[in-house]
């Protein structure tokens, strides 16, 4: 997620974020009640940052089981549900809870169905539905869906829409309703329609009207729209981007063409690109495309299984640029190597996405107000650069589809253990 | 041949082990370094690692040695032909150094200036790393022939951490490779690879890893041996552009391979009875 007011360019974009920043800053006055949570929070970040210790053989553990982790997760998504299904961007610790964010509660709702299959928990489904319903109530006549949070400026986008799509191929899959696959293929046509001839989204409803490798995830979306919808014609648009982000993958692994002006290339934004080719790739069977996601992927586990922390943003060719942690990032990293095991059987990435969950599970807030029980921030420390003083619905979604897969190929992995030979002596 | 060896620190059974058996051997150590294992910067950083009870419980093991009644405990029992002393046994290098008349230095850092001074001092043949620190290319040029260290695995298949676990989850023989050490991580040229005969008796995990460090002891020596009479040389290993190197295991894998050798154990057993 981008803010939309880093839409704004040059001076007016500064002038905009100080804005911001003052108006999220006031909610401390309008909201005294967060004062002592906010001074909590930055005192325990504090003390963490200067204890913590890193070794070479060492990987940090703890008890919590992923099923409590779990219910954690999805009782702060449930928290962050209004009651007409919107699921609000963030809980900032210093004005609460922002407006609902149209994309977010798109790409929630698989997690929602995921959980509720694991755990029978009707609950989740409930929030599943009430979030597809809602979405059905902002679709543009074009088929498109609004950038932004909601209530604000009305225009489409493309990345929204691909992340929305999501959420919605998968609600048809649950519920078979005629109305959602009608909303789903009105956006993919859309979509289709926006693409430019080289395979890539630019201009009107492209991010800073800019291409973004990044946008891999809505080919994700297009090749799912492609096979729940029986449509080729998704598929070969999902395939056009594809092929268009892999003309940008470096010898070296670096993906280049992230291109957020005004924004560094934050890990969540790396893990997108990596998560879209995957997913988009095992759909349209691409292996070239796998192959392709396996190099960055394993640059960036080395490099998570060598320092035991993955820095929050980098420079080309994966130099670390920032102090902090992106936790967004890391769940999604923790996707990608556990896809990669599936894709692969390399314990490796089975091994690394086990240590990253572990990792994860310590920064969830156990106790706090509903927003802080069980959120995922944007950044560790919390005053990170992004998405700092916040826990982002967006981070919760992805931690918890991390734990929901590691939890799925456990059990595949104990399955086939039972049946592999072990080695002679 | 001018024999050192580096320690993790001066309590490291392995080490002890190392020594006593070039002594044996009629190969004296012309010194050992250890690291000092009760510093500041090691118990912070252990603070940090493992908290307040975990330290506390280091810093025990330390500076009381494992009693069983009024016996000396050796934990690794496989260790015990090289660790006994008439009816007690060596208990730190100190002992050893003072039994076989070699000198013994601490260091904070094995690669630091004066670690390295020190080593020189000593002009060796080999160095045997039996633990310590990632060691850096001016350390690994003081000896004549090179650093040579035991990697609890087949190479080159399996380098880098929890490498006897690795073999078992990935269905490798289980063994051990003594290599020289070169800038990479267990990339060097290899020496001798050993597969472990007695693999399908380990009763745990911890017995499989003390059983291949006491026989990495017992090869080692062959391989001092061998070099001693020019009998055996370093071969490069083959598969250098694959990216053969594992990290610390965690422990829900590490309990799945704890399982596979329960299930080869029990498995071997079942071909006994019908063998």
């Amino acid at each position: 997620m981008i803010d939309s007011l880093g839409k704004v360019e040059g001076t007016n974009a500064t002038i905009g974020q100080i804005a911001k920043a003052l108006n999220e800053a006031a909610g401390l006055l309008r909201g005294p009640q967060r004062v002592v949570p906010l001074i909590q929070k930055l005192v325990s970040d504090k003390i963490r940052v200067t204890f913590e210790q890193k070794h070479l053989y060492s990987y940090t553990t703890t008890k919590r089981s992923s099923t409590e982790t779990l219910n954690l997760l999805l009782r702060w998504i449930r928290d962050a549900q209004r009651p007409d299904g919107g699921i609000a961007a963030y809980y900032s610790l210093l004005s609460g809870y922002s407006e609902s964010y149209p994309e977010v509660t798109g790409y929630i709702i698989p997690t929602l169905y995921d959980f509720a299959r694991m755990t029978g928990e009707r609950s989740a489904v409930t929030s599943a539905e009430a979030a597809t319903r809602w979405l059905l109530s902002l679709q543009m006549p074009t088929g498109a869906f609004p950038g932004g949070l909601h209530g604000s400026a009305q225009q489409a986008s493309v990345f929204n829409t691909g992340q929305i799509l999501q959420g919605l191929v998968r609600a048809h899959a649950e519920t078979n309703r005629p109305e959602i696959l009608k909303a789903a293929l009105a956006a993919g046509e859309w979509l289709v329609h926006m693409q430019q001839p080289d395979g890539s989204w630019s201009g009107p409803g492209a991010y800073q009207d800019a291409s973004h490798t990044y946008y891999s995830m809505v080919a994700w979306a297009l090749a799912e729209l492609s096979e729940q919808a029986a449509d080729h014609q998704f598929g070969i648009a999902a395939e056009r981007h594809l092929d268009w982000v892999l003309s940008h993958f470096r010898a070296s692994g670096w993906v280049d063409g992230i291109n957020l002006r005004g924004h560094p290339n934050y890990l969540h934004f790396i893990a997108y690109v990596l998560q879209g080719v995957l997913e988009c790739g095992i759909l349209r069977k691409r292996t070239d495309a796998i192959e392709a996601v396996a190099k960055p992927a394993w640059i960036l586990l080395r490099k998570f299984e060598t320092h035991k922390f993955l820095s929050g943003a980098f420079e080309a060719d994966f130099r670390s640029s920032g102090y902090f942690t992106c936790l967004t990032g890391n769940a999604q990293m923790s996707c990608v190597w556990l896809r990669l095991f599936e894709m692969t059987d390399d314990l490796r990435y089975l091994n690394a996405a086990l240590k990253m969950n572990e990792m994860l599970k310590q920064m969830i807030p156990l106790r706090g107000r509903a927003g802080i029980a069980g959120g995922v921030s944007g950044s560790s420390p919390v005053w990170g650069r992004y998405q700092p003083l916040r826990y982002i619905s967006w981070g919760a979604k992805f931690f918890a589809d991390a734990l929901l897969l590691e939890e799925r190929l456990k059990a595949s992995f104990e399955a086939r253990m039972l049946t592999t030979l072990p080695c002679a002596s | 041949m001018r024999i050192v060896i580096l320690s993790s620190s001066l309590y490291s059974e392995t080490a002890c082990a190392m020594a006593v058996r070039m002594a044996q051997l009629g190969h004296v150590p012309a010194g050992v370094l250890a690291l000092r294992t009760l510093d500041r910067a090691t118990l912070l950083r252990k603070l940090g690692q493992w908290g307040l009870s975990g330290v506390a419980n280091y810093t025990r093991a330390k500076l009381i040695p494992h009693h069983s009644g009024s016996q000396l405990q050796i934990r690794n029992s496989y260790l015990q032909p090289f660790l006994k002393n008439g009816s007690g046994a060596f208990r730190s290098m100190h002992e050893v150094a003072v039994f076989y008349a070699f000198p013994v230095s601490t260091c904070h850092n094995q690669n630091s200036a004066a670690a390295i001074a020190r080593l020189k001092t000593w002009s060796p043949d080999v160095i045997i790393f039996a633990g310590g620190n990632i060691l850096r290319q001016p350390l690994l040029d003081v000896p004549r022939l090179g650093v040579l260290n035991v990697h609890l695995a087949l190479l080159p298949r399996i380098r880098g951490m929890s490498s006897p676990e690795w073999s078992l989850l990935k269905n490798v023989p289980v063994g051990i490779t003594i290599h020289y050490m070169d800038a990479g991580l267990d990339t060097g040229p290899i020496l001798g690879r050993y597969d472990l005969p007695e693999n399908t008796q380990c009763a745990s995990l911890s017995d499989l890893r003390d059983r291949l460090i006491a026989f990495g002891v017992e090869k080692i020596a062959e391989v001092i041996t061998g070099l001693d009479q020019g009998t055996i040389s370093a071969k490069p290993q083959s598969d250098l552009h694959r990216d053969n190197q594992f990290f610390v295991m965690h422990e829900w894998l590490q309990d799945r391979a704890e399982e596979r050798l329960a299930k080869t154990r029990a498995a071997n057993q079942v071909g006994a009875l019908h063998g």
